[in-house]
């Protein structure tokens, strides 16, 4: 449905589109442009255009290695997420409990506390003397403490914890606003508990997943402080890359290469996302 | 008398300490059409889903044939349910939403194809197999549920208000569709509705319910004709309900001496009356005789206070010498055209009936 949106709706969006100008667009065209510059010691960058960013990133290991794990982490991050996440999702919005709003609240708590801060919870609970470690020793399950943290596994949990509230959020508006009348229809036509949630539910709520699965791949894609912290040195994700490269190494060209990059995936993922998004129904 | 193919008994559901429905009998015989009509808020569509599976009752019993069905999982029914809003599956193809009870059912490819496009063809959709429900028009989805419903060759059709949200000229026409297919078919359905001129042109049998309660089961004639308590003289049609004294019972007939002035024998659809007893004397308003000139047989004086004109009838509100008002439904022919307002006429009451007066 074509809507007139008027002058009016026009100056309503007219804040937003000069902050995202200045604030999105600029930097992005700002760092687009760095990337085919020539990396100088003595001026950061000379500007000259030249492939030899691109070239030094996609042709050494080191690099490479590094694109492709935070593509792997971002993408079990998504994985990890919404396997965890569509039960609690679909709980909440199926239930007519009392309890609906405090278990709500339980889901949106964890952004109250900085990132930083419940990234630090983890390395409590993680390491060697963590309380993991310790109720496995405990249990006899292991003989000594797991080399937990810096391993790609703190990540991931770490990252799957602190983006659930990105994938139980788009998944429970889906899954809210589905006619409740469509389940039950399944139901009196002959389909079960699972049939229904397979060739009902979980189709109808696609919607939700792609937004979801979406959201937390692109946030674990660019994420610094977690992989930074849990990861440390084993655990080199392209966030860290760029900061390091920008802030220590002092090489602009070829962090806005890795940036370009970076942002390249997420864009690709959200295309994606939209392409799905139009298909029938969801 | 055809033999019941679902009955209810003492079936009762609460929704936390408010009442849903219940205690109520009901017996769905085959091949009828049987219509829970009712305000919002009776009980219909609770008792609907109780029948469908989709609610249990905390008390009572449901017997379909010879089992005992009263904890039976919906998906084991074989009940053809249409919702209010159709509730089609958005994502699903036109065929794969007719076809979805027959492949839960596993059966072959080549049959489910050819049912559904008998089933298309039954409610007159035939050849939209491929389409998907948004590219429907109201009258149409409500097609398809009915076809998706009708297709599993269900024991009972169930159907949750499925006309109101039609517009006026496709309702009435889907009204007589509907009970066509349901004849043609001799499928016994549960019909649910709020509307007084669906349930009557479409029902063999009428359940009105009020409050979680059944007020009265009767044939649609019947129900207008001698409505058992006050709540369903006012709420089928228009009533004149006029309080009496009841001076002499013989034969199932009371003699009522009623307020307006006159003495009235009338039926007792809502149960015995005494000697004695206060009652409401019910009239419909096209049983109010209105003459020009006195006619001499006990008849009324009164005065005409409103007269409205719609067409094919005249509606006169008429105030009684002893200040009773009175409402009188008359074609509007020669003979009643010319009564005006403030005109004096005289009024006779037919076919009255009494009611209880705590009801």
């Amino acid at each position: 449905m074509q809507e007139r949106i008027g002058n009016f709706g026009r100056a309503l969006f007219a804040p937003i589109t000069v902050l995202y100008l200045l604030f999105l667009l600029a930097p992005i065209s700002f760092f687009l442009l760095m990337s085919v510059f020539r990396y100088s010691p003595m001026e950061l960058y000379e500007p000259a255009v030249t492939g030899e960013n691109f070239a030094r990133l996609l042709g050494e290991d080191y690099y490479r290695a590094i694109i492709l794990r935070t593509l792997k982490i971002a993408g079990l991050t998504a994985l990890f997420s919404l396997l965890l996440g569509y039960p609690l999702a679909y709980f909440l919005a199926r239930t007519r409990s009392v309890w609906r709003g405090v278990l709500m609240f339980l889901v949106i708590a964890p952004l109250m506390t900085g990132v930083i801060v419940r990234t630090y919870g983890w390395i409590v609970l993680l390491g060697a003397q963590g309380t993991v470690n310790t109720t496995l020793l405990w249990l006899g399950l292991v003989d000594r403490p797991l080399k937990i943290l810096e391993t790609e596994l703190a990540v991931l949990i770490a990252l799957v914890h602190i983006l659930m509230p990105y994938m139980v959020f788009p998944l429970f508006s889906s899954l809210a606003a589905q006619d409740p009348n469509i389940e039950k229809a399944a139901a009196t036509l002959g389909a079960g508990r699972w049939r229904t949630f397979f060739e009902v539910t979980l189709p109808l709520s696609r919607s939700g997943i792609l937004m979801g699965s979406a959201l937390v791949f692109t946030l674990t894609a660019g994420a610094v402080v977690t992989p930074a912290l849990l990861g440390g040195k084993n655990v080199q994700m392209l966030g860290q890359t760029i900061y390091d490269l920008v802030l220590s190494t002092l090489n602009w060209p070829f962090a806005s290469a890795v940036a370009s990059i970076l942002v390249l995936c997420q864009f690709s993922i959200i295309f994606l996302y939209f392409r799905g998004g139009r298909r029938r129904a969801g | 008398m055809p033999n019941a193919t679902l009955e209810l008994r003492g079936v009762l559901k609460r929704y936390g300490s408010a009442l849903g429905v219940g205690p109520v009998d009901i017996d769905v015989m085959e091949g009828e059409l049987l219509t829970l009509l009712g305000p919002s808020g009776c009980g219909k569509t609770t008792t609907l889903h109780i029948i469908a599976g989709l609610l249990f009752p905390d008390e009572g019993t449901l017997r379909f044939g010879e089992r005992d069905i009263t904890r039976l999982d919906p998906q084991h029914r074989d009940m053809g349910l249409v919702f209010q809003n159709y509730a089609l599956f958005p994502h699903k193809s036109v065929f794969d939403n007719v076809g979805f009870g027959l492949r839960m059912r596993r059966l072959p490819k080549d049959e489910i194809k050819d049912r559904v496009g008998r089933m298309l063809d039954v409610v007159g959709l035939p050849g939209v197999e491929q389409r998907y429900p948004d590219q429907l028009s109201g009258g149409q989805r409500q097609r398809v549920a009915l076809a998706r419903a009708l297709v599993i060759e269900p024991t009972l059709l169930l159907l949750d208000e499925p006309l109101s949200n039609l517009d006026a000229v496709l309702r009435k026409r889907m009204r007589h569709d509907l009970r066509e297919i349901q004849q043609r078919l001799g499928i016994a359905t549960v019909f649910v509705t709020h509307d007084q001129d669906e349930a009557f042109e479409m029902s063999d049998r009428v359940i009105l319910m009020n409050q979680g309660r059944i007020e009265q089961v009767a044939s649609p004639e019947e129900l207008y004709d001698s409505p058992a308590t006050r709540f369903a003289a006012e709420f089928i049609g228009e009533a004149n309900l006029i309080e009496g004294v009841v001076a002499d019972v013989a034969d199932g007939e009371a003699v009522v001496d009623a307020a307006v002035g006159g003495r009235y024998a009338a039926r007792m659809p809502g149960g015995g009356a005494r000697s004695g007893d206060k009652v409401y004397l019910m009239v419909r308003p096209e049983r109010v005789d209105l003459a020009t000139a006195p006619p001499g047989n006990g008849a009324v004086p009164a005065t005409v206070t409103k007269r409205v004109f719609s067409g094919d009838l005249l509606a006169f509100t008429l105030r009684t010498e002893n200040g009773h008002e009175l409402v009188a439904s008359k074609p509007s022919v020669a003979g009643y055209r010319e009564i005006g307002p403030d005109a004096a006429v005289w009024v006779d009451l037919q076919d009255c009936r009494v009611l209880p007066k705590e009801s």
